[in-house]
């Protein structure tokens, strides 16, 4: 037998929008959430694997998303407060061709 | 402070360093003696092999690339003793000139001198590495200061744990072994992207920062140009299952494997450190290429952190594998050298779980076997970038 975490998730920096789960998290349950030395409560919408995200806020489409303290992409749709964030509603905005633009200069123009 | 005064027993060598192993490398310095190389090595105890499938024909920056990743691994402080073997006389003398000027043993041969038959160049091989192996053995560990000890630092198949905890728990060793004067080196330019401004921002100088900037755009420029979405390439399908979404969440993980210490330099692939301090590589993220351009730089041990596991190592420098992912650390009990899933648990606090793995890190320095050693699991890959005439 594995010992348990003693939260369901963490927040890795007191100003995210996304909090990491330590255990599978079930959908309708109020997860622990980890930050700094204290514990916050969060509603979970969605049924969270281990090791992936869910929103502690809601995000509008196209908002930058924090984890870590930095950006770590943008949201491509509204993500309500307790929804799983990952590859379905978030995006790099690293190494893409913007629509017009030579392709090679991208990244050599930052 | 007990880290000041922290030792490990070390095979000291002609030019000065230290190794943690005692090989004797045999290294064929192109494709066509390859399969000779490693019929010589298999044959005499106590050999390492190192082969790559090019060799003639390379232009430009990939000749120099070659030679410099053929010569680092030659003169790489865990190898005692070197046998060049290649096709020309001239070019196996030009490597095992460049490698015997680090003072240590070498002998080159070359397929011309047996009349192109591998197998009278085998024979020759084995004769050759019988008395090079004798001495090596006789060699004896001799205690070494921690600022002798060069570290690498590879991500390979991670998950969000790894960002969480395994990374910057390696980062701690780090700090613990920069502070001692030691060096320490982390690569992988792409996974860069997201995090260069806080890299910059450790900087030593103003020109290295602009000089990290400079990389990662050439990488991303790169990325743009083969025309990838860099989702599903890296993050890869292993690193999204874990649960990482974006590159720039992996870059901002990956990058506390480093620690806190300044970045005094970027390193070019297989160019070593010319003073202490930590440093970054330019090169790519491909795990065992990532790792051979390392230890070309003369990185003696390698601390490698994972999420679900990876089983690659390098063949000459020790590869320490550590997990915080509690289902992987359990179920790789033969892969995962050091299970940091307590610190992931929150059972016990990140330095504590550092000062243990400090503590593996100097026993593996001074000869305790690394479980990918124990499988004879590793090799070393010698990259290359453009086509060849």
């Amino acid at each position: 037998m594995r010992p348990e975490p003693r939260w369901d998730a963490v927040l890795v920096h007191p100003g995210d929008d996304v909090a990491t789960a330590l255990r599978v998290i079930p959908a309708g349950t109020t997860a622990r959430v980890q930050v700094g030395s204290g514990t916050r409560q969060c509603r979970v919408s969605d049924e969270i694997p281990f090791g992936h995200k869910f929103a502690v806020r809601e995000l509008a489409a196209g908002q930058p998303v924090r984890k870590y303290g930095e950006v770590i992409g943008g949201a491509t749709a509204r993500v309500p407060a307790g929804a799983l964030v990952h590859v379905h509603n978030l995006a790099s905005r690293r190494a893409r061709a913007r629509p017009g633009e030579n392709p090679g200069a991208a990244g050599a123009s930052r | 402070m007990a880290d000041d005064a922290a030792t490990f027993l070390g095979y000291e060598r002609p030019d000065g360093s230290y190794g943690v192993r005692n090989h004797v490398l045999v290294l064929s310095i192109l494709g066509l003696t390859s399969a000779s190389a490693r019929r010589i090595a298999r044959l005499v105890r106590g050999t390492r092999c190192v082969t790559t499938p090019y060799g003639r024909g390379l232009i430009g920056a990939d000749a120099d690339l070659h030679r410099r990743t053929l010569t680092g691994l030659g003169r790489h402080p865990n190898v005692a003793a070197v046998l060049v073997v290649g096709a020309d006389r001239k070019a196996v003398d030009r490597v095992a000139g460049e490698i015997a000027a680090s003072g240590k043993p070498v002998e080159a041969l070359a397929l011309d001198d047996v009349h192109e038959d591998a197998l009278a160049l085998t024979d020759r091989g084995v004769r050759a590495c019988v008395p090079l192996a004798r001495d090596a053995s006789r060699l004896r560990r001799v205690p070494a200061p921690l600022a002798a000890l060069f570290c690498g630092l590879e991500c390979g198949h991670s998950d969000t744990t790894s960002g969480l905890v395994a990374n910057p728990l390696a980062g701690l060793v780090v700090d613990r072994l920069v502070e001692a004067g030691g060096r320490a080196v982390f690569g992988e330019t792409v996974e860069w992207l997201g995090a260069e401004h806080l890299l910059a921002g450790r900087a030593a100088t103003p020109e290295v920062g602009q000089a990290i900037r400079a990389a990662v755009a050439r990488r991303e420029a790169l990325a743009v140009a083969a025309g990838l979405d860099l989702t599903g390439n890296n993050p890869g399908a292993e690193n999204i299952a874990g649960g990482l979404s974006t590159i720039e969440e992996k870059s901002l993980g990956g990058i506390s494997k480093g620690g806190r210490a300044p970045i005094r330099g970027l390193l070019g692939f297989a160019e070593p450190p010319r003073e202490p301090g930590l440093y970054v590589m330019d090169g790519p993220a491909f795990s065992p290429e990532s790792m051979t351009g390392m230890v070309s730089a003369g990185a003696q041990l390698m601390l490698f952190t994972t999420g679900p596991g990876n089983s690659v190592v390098s063949g000459l420098a020790p590869t320490i594998k550590i997990s915080a992912n509690p289902q992987a650390s359990h179920r790789l009990a033969e892969q995962i050298d050091f299970d940091a899933s307590a610190a992931f648990l929150g059972q016990e606090g990140l330095p504590a779980a550092a000062g243990q793995l400090f503590r593996l890190v100097l026993e593996v320095a001074s000869g305790g076997l690394t479980l990918g050693e124990i499988l004879d699991e590793g090799e070393e890959v010698v990259t290359r970038l453009q086509p060849s005439l």
